[in-house]
């Protein structure tokens, strides 16, 4: 529904598939892509020190092999050339400056004399990097390794090497992985969350297809999916489509059938009226005849001739009446007009005969004085099926109320009767919304489902007010047509 | 392989001693000066490569080489037992020079700035890479190792250069011809030097050979090769990597400054 409350919106579960699955793919693809990078850079930093280590030592390993002998001369020139052919070897490494120092820890040469000379003591912070012990410190904050290797001979140490490398390359080479990490799984991600929208959308299309012909179902047109669209589907819901199809088909030969019977019922009605018509005008027909006999016989006498036109006038009268409104209902040319009083009040003509022959007690009140702005035949009939179907429900020399009136500018109109009040479910159908368009079950009588369809076709409302052991008021409410309300705002 | 082949190889082969003097790290120039020698003397030539002047030296005068490209001090310390093959021309005269070398951009004009230095030797027995400097200090009474606050000795004049460019000496004493050389072939490494001070000229290292030999078939055979060199092609080539003019027949008298620089540093027991 479109006007759902915003917390619901909130709550996960009424997400739609088509959102929820790529959002879970790309929040498993974030997942694992930062738990591999995790473990790819810790693999990287642990293979890096260990390579690093290992370049170290064979740095040092070269270095120290080939200065002993002239560290212990205390050969300056050799030693600074060792250190300088070594800066071609050990390029991998990219060493920024070697100090040997002697025994006394005077430098004897360095790779970069100008910044070391020879025959002084290197500076303290220079030295501080270093730990007597550790072999290679790494210090990513200054992008250096300090590597630190003691120089013996004849198990004495006759100097040191002390080197600092620069491993920004190696610094650079991690941010590097985890940069295209990065981007790669972000790519991913993307692409697997748009592969995955799509791929829900394309799997929810025959449950979309479901939902529009379910939804044309409930405003009353059922249609049935056409083969071609079946045939395209997977075995699942080719299943489900082939099932529905053949539900559609029972509710439309169940309707069809229900158009019948209402076309039945018409005929049985429009019987029973033309039988009650009969039997209403058959009673003054008797008198009438009597009063014609008497004529005959006594026309001559004044008093025999005033009773008998006055008799035929009052049977004539009477059947005139019910010819009226009789016609005033049936009219074939009827045009959308105004409810009148009279309009409700014929009714009680066209019920008095079903009345009379249960002996039901017609109690009738009708509040309304001038022309109302609703529909007055669907109204009409309504209200009269209303009536019949109390009259039926009643038991004999029981009673049937009708009240007419207008509330809120609607008019209202209830009718009650002694019957044994109305099952639940009927009471449910009645109302529910658009209810009308499926006609109740057989054993209800056609009699309520034209009262809830034309209810339904003028917007109105059918209420239970009551429905016990002792009776039932149904309540017809219908609301003016809307130029009505904008001429009264 | 039998004893008298052997002995037989051993007679036709002629070995050519090469002090660092000049540049020996150059294969190609080895190469060449090889193979010229062989096709000009028609023996097979072998160059004998040592460390130090020294080593060569001794091989010389133990007489296992017929002749070596020496020093001029080497020949004047042992003027008895040897005698010149021929001595190299370079830009038209049989002469060079030693320079006193420092950092570029240090403020030095003699070698009296220099004191306190921790000063490049090229060799101990080399003339314009100890000698001359040592002799300059001699005339002021004083030692090397007097005057400088430490002395090095490369064994290489490249060397010297190296050291006093990259820092590790301050100054340095260097032959002349094998710095005015490399300012063309590498004139990165010597731009990072300058020339503080001049020696006179002084004779150019020469070839030589033990003074007994002096007329023997493979030292005559290396002496017409070596005074020849600038008529061959091939020589010429070589010459022109060396950056020499050729070799000519000089007198012995051409190494009497240096024996008298010698003898001057020697005087003060060095």
């Amino acid at each position: 529904m479109s006007g759902a409350n915003p917390v619901s919106r909130l709550n996960p579960m009424t997400w739609p598939l088509s959102f929820k699955v790529p959002l879970l793919v790309a929040v498993l693809m974030f997942t694992v892509s930062a738990i591999i990078t995790n473990r790819v850079l810790a693999r990287l930093e642990e293979n890096q020190e260990q390579h690093l280590q290992q370049l170290a030592s064979a740095y040092l390993d070269g270095l120290s092999a080939s200065l002993i002998p002239s560290v212990f001369r205390g050969d300056v020139w050799e030693v600074f050339d060792t250190l300088d052919r070594s800066r071609e070897r050990y390029r991998g490494l990219n060493v920024r400056w070697t100090i040997v120092t002697n025994a006394e820890g005077k430098i004897l040469a360095a790779s970069d004399p100008a910044k070391f000379p020879s025959d002084t003591v290197a500076e303290k912070e220079v030295l501080a990097h270093f730990t007597a012990g550790r072999e290679v410190i790494l210090n990513e904050d200054k992008a250096t390794a300090f590597l630190l290797r003691p120089l013996p001979y004849q198990d004495r140490e006759i100097g040191k090497i002390y080197a600092e490398a620069d491993i920004g390359a190696l610094l650079q080479e991690r941010s590097d992985v985890l940069r295209t990490l990065l981007l790669t799984n972000l790519l991913l991600t993307f692409v697997l969350a748009i592969v995955g929208y799509l791929a829900v959308l394309r799997m929810m299309r025959p449950v979309r297809i479901m939902s529009l012909h379910l939804d044309q179902a409930s405003q009353g047109k059922i249609n049935l999916i056409p083969d071609s669209i079946v045939m395209r589907q997977s075995s699942e819901f080719r299943r489900l489509f082939g099932r529905y199809n053949v539900l559609s088909q029972a509710v439309n030969e169940r309707e069809f059938l229900a158009v019948q019977l209402a076309e039945e019922e018409k005929v049985a009605s429009l019987g029973r009226l033309a039988s009650g018509m009969a039997h209403e005008i058959n009673n003054p027909l008797g008198g009438m005849f009597n009063a014609l006999d008497a004529l005959k016989k006594h026309g001559t006498r004044e008093q025999v001739r005033a009773t008998s036109i006055r008799l035929l006038e009052h049977g004539l009268t009477g059947i005139r009446d019910l010819v009226r409104s009789t016609l005033a209902s049936y009219r074939a040319d009827q045009r959308p007009r105004d409810l009148t009083m009279v309009d409700l009040d014929d009714l009680r003509l066209l019920v008095k005969p079903e009345a009379k022959r249960k002996r039901l007690n017609l109690e009738w009140t009708n509040e309304i004085t001038e022309a109302v702005h609703v529909p007055a035949v669907p109204v009409r009939d309504a209200v009269l099926n209303l009536l019949l179907n109390a009259c039926a429900s009643s038991a004999e020399d029981g009673s049937v109320k009708f009240h007419a009136r207008i509330e809120s500018g609607a008019l209202v109109v209830d009718v009650s009767d002694q019957g044994g009040g109305l099952p639940a479910h009927i009471r449910e159908y009645l109302e529910r919304n658009g209810a009308g368009s499926v006609p109740l079950d057989k054993r209800s009588g056609l009699g309520l489902w034209i009262v809830k369809r034309l209810c339904d076709e003028m917007n109105g409302k059918l209420i239970v007010v009551k429905s016990s052991a002792s009776g039932t008021t149904i309540r017809l409410v219908v609301q003016p047509k809307l130029a009505e309300l904008e001429d009264a705002a | 392989m039998s004893r008298t082949a052997t002995a037989a190889n051993a007679l036709s082969a002629l070995n050519f001693g090469l002090t660092p003097v000049f540049l020996t790290n150059d294969l190609e120039l080895l190469t060449r000066l090889k193979a010229y020698l062989s096709r000009k003397t028609g023996r097979d030539v072998q160059l004998i490569q040592r460390r130090t002047y020294e080593e060569i030296t001794a091989l010389l005068l133990s007489g296992q080489l017929d002749g070596a490209w020496i020093c001029g001090y080497p020949f004047a310390q042992f003027r008895q037992q040897l005698s010149l093959i021929a001595v190299p021309v370079w830009r038209g005269k049989p002469l060079y020079q030693s320079y006193l070398i420092a950092p570029k951009g240090r403020v030095a004009t003699s070698i009296e700035d220099l004191k306190g230095d921790i000063h490049a030797f090229s060799d101990p027995n080399s003339n314009s890479g100890y000698l001359v400097t040592a002799s300059l200090l001699a005339e002021r009474k004083l030692r090397p190792d007097q005057f400088f606050r430490q002395t090095i000795f490369t064994y290489g004049h490249r060397n010297v250069v190296r050291a006093v460019a990259s820092g590790l000496a301050q100054s340095g004493s260097v032959d002349g011809y094998v710095w005015e050389v490399m300012s063309s072939l590498e004139p990165e490494l010597t731009a990072k030097t300058e020339i503080v001070a001049v020696s006179e000229l002084l004779g150019f290292p020469p070839v030589a050979c033990l003074r007994t030999q002096r007329l023997s078939e493979a030292v005559e055979l290396l002496h017409k090769a070596l005074i020849e060199m600038s008529e061959d092609d091939e020589g010429r080539h070589v010459l022109n990597m060396l950056k020499l003019d050729g070799f000519a027949d000089e007198p012995e008298t051409l190494f009497d400054t240096i024996a008298a620089k010698m003898m001057l540093v020697r005087g003060l027991g060095s």
